[in-house]
């Protein structure tokens, strides 16, 4: 018994063709490839399965209204263009507390190098210096908008991608392969790198002190 | 007994800010002789050339951590005995009791004040 007909099947070749799968095989070439293969299915099996024709139809349309959701939620744009933006948001908040802190010590410095016997001169440095210390504490206000912008961000990539795993039914806590460890997470490990941690994480000076009796 | 503030103390940081900020504190507590490195290695080989009285370290550092120098500084005989503090936001349990098992005379953590700085060299010199 033949169940699919010589131009049905080159449907499915000229697919294979047309798109050249043999090469880099993307989520939308598989789900293109299902979508031909369940239409060009369809017709061979509709006379001897009802269910399974009708399944293969909801099939289908599963598959063109998943590549509708992935278009609509703008995952390119998310890469090239908020990750982009993120990244030099952050830069620039670096860059502005190096310079706010650089002002902040300078004036620190010449306050604390000023000769308190000239008492007009020191007055005046302690003045000035306050003046600049008051002026750079501004970089808060824009580093805080800034930092408001990439937190945007990740709230938007994370929506993005919770819509992703559920749209794809992906199971996310299903047991994975451990990842092979890079030459950084080594070195982190072996010198015990942690960085940071959160306030109420690690412990305090207070902790670290009844260490050092 | 007072603190010899007369000593030479070499500070290791990568960040020019934090070794900025540790001068000047250790100005107002009196130290007038401090000299800096960017990380281990350069430590090491200042180390090498010149006698501290006290090595203040921060750990996260590239090439060579302060954890790093701290080991080759307590397995070195004619280094064996520099005062050593760490300096460092790495606050986990396991940092301390790593540090304190290879010699570290002091552990502080990020961000600190001029007090637990001045606290921690007098507690290193029995003041």
């Amino acid at each position: 018994m033949t169940l699919l007909t010589e131009k049905e099947v080159s449907n499915v070749v000229d697919y294979l063709k047309r798109t050249r799968l043999s090469e880099d095989v993307s989520l939308d070439d598989v789900m293109g490839l299902a979508e031909v293969m369940a239409e060009s299915l369809r017709p061979a099996l509709s006379g001897l399965d009802a269910t399974v024709h009708r399944d293969l139809g909801d099939m289908a349309r599963e598959i063109a209204a998943m590549k509708r959701e992935l278009a609509e939620m703008r995952l390119g744009e998310v890469r090239t263009d908020k990750i982009g933006t993120a990244g030099r948001e952050l830069d620039a908040v670096v860059e502005a507390t190096e310079e706010a802190t650089n002002i902040i010590m300078t004036a620190a410095e010449a306050i604390m190098g000023a000769d308190p016997a000239d008492v007009d001169g020191f007055q005046a440095v302690v003045n000035d210096r306050v003046i600049e210390i008051f002026e750079a504490c501004s970089f808060q206000d824009i580093t805080g908008q800034r930092i408001g912008k990439v937190v945007s961000t990740l709230s938007l990539i994370d929506d993005r991608l919770n819509r992703l795993v559920e749209r794809l039914k992906l199971n996310v806590d299903a047991p994975t392969e451990p990842a092979e460890e890079t030459a950084a997470e080594r070195r982190a490990r072996e010198l015990i790198l942690h960085g940071p941690q959160a306030k109420g994480e690690g412990v305090s000076q207070n902790d670290i002190d009844d260490m050092f009796p | 007994m007072a603190l010899d503030t007369s000593m030479s103390v070499l500070v290791v940081d990568d960040y020019k800010t934090m070794i900025r900020i540790i001068r000047n504190l250790l100005k107002q507590l009196g130290f007038e002789d401090v000299d800096e490195a960017a990380d281990g290695t350069e430590a090491l080989g200042k180390m090498k050339e010149r006698r501290y009285g006290l090595v203040i370290s921060d750990w996260n550092m590239e090439p060579m951590t302060g954890y790093e120098l701290l080991k080759q500084v307590r397995a070195d005989s004619s280094l064996a005995k520099t005062p050593f503090i760490m300096v460092t936001a790495e606050s986990k349990t396991e940092n301390v009791i790593a540090a304190k098992k290879a010699g570290v005379n002091n552990y502080i953590v990020k961000p600190f004040n001029a007090q637990t700085l001045k606290g921690k060299i007098e507690a290193v010199f029995g003041v």
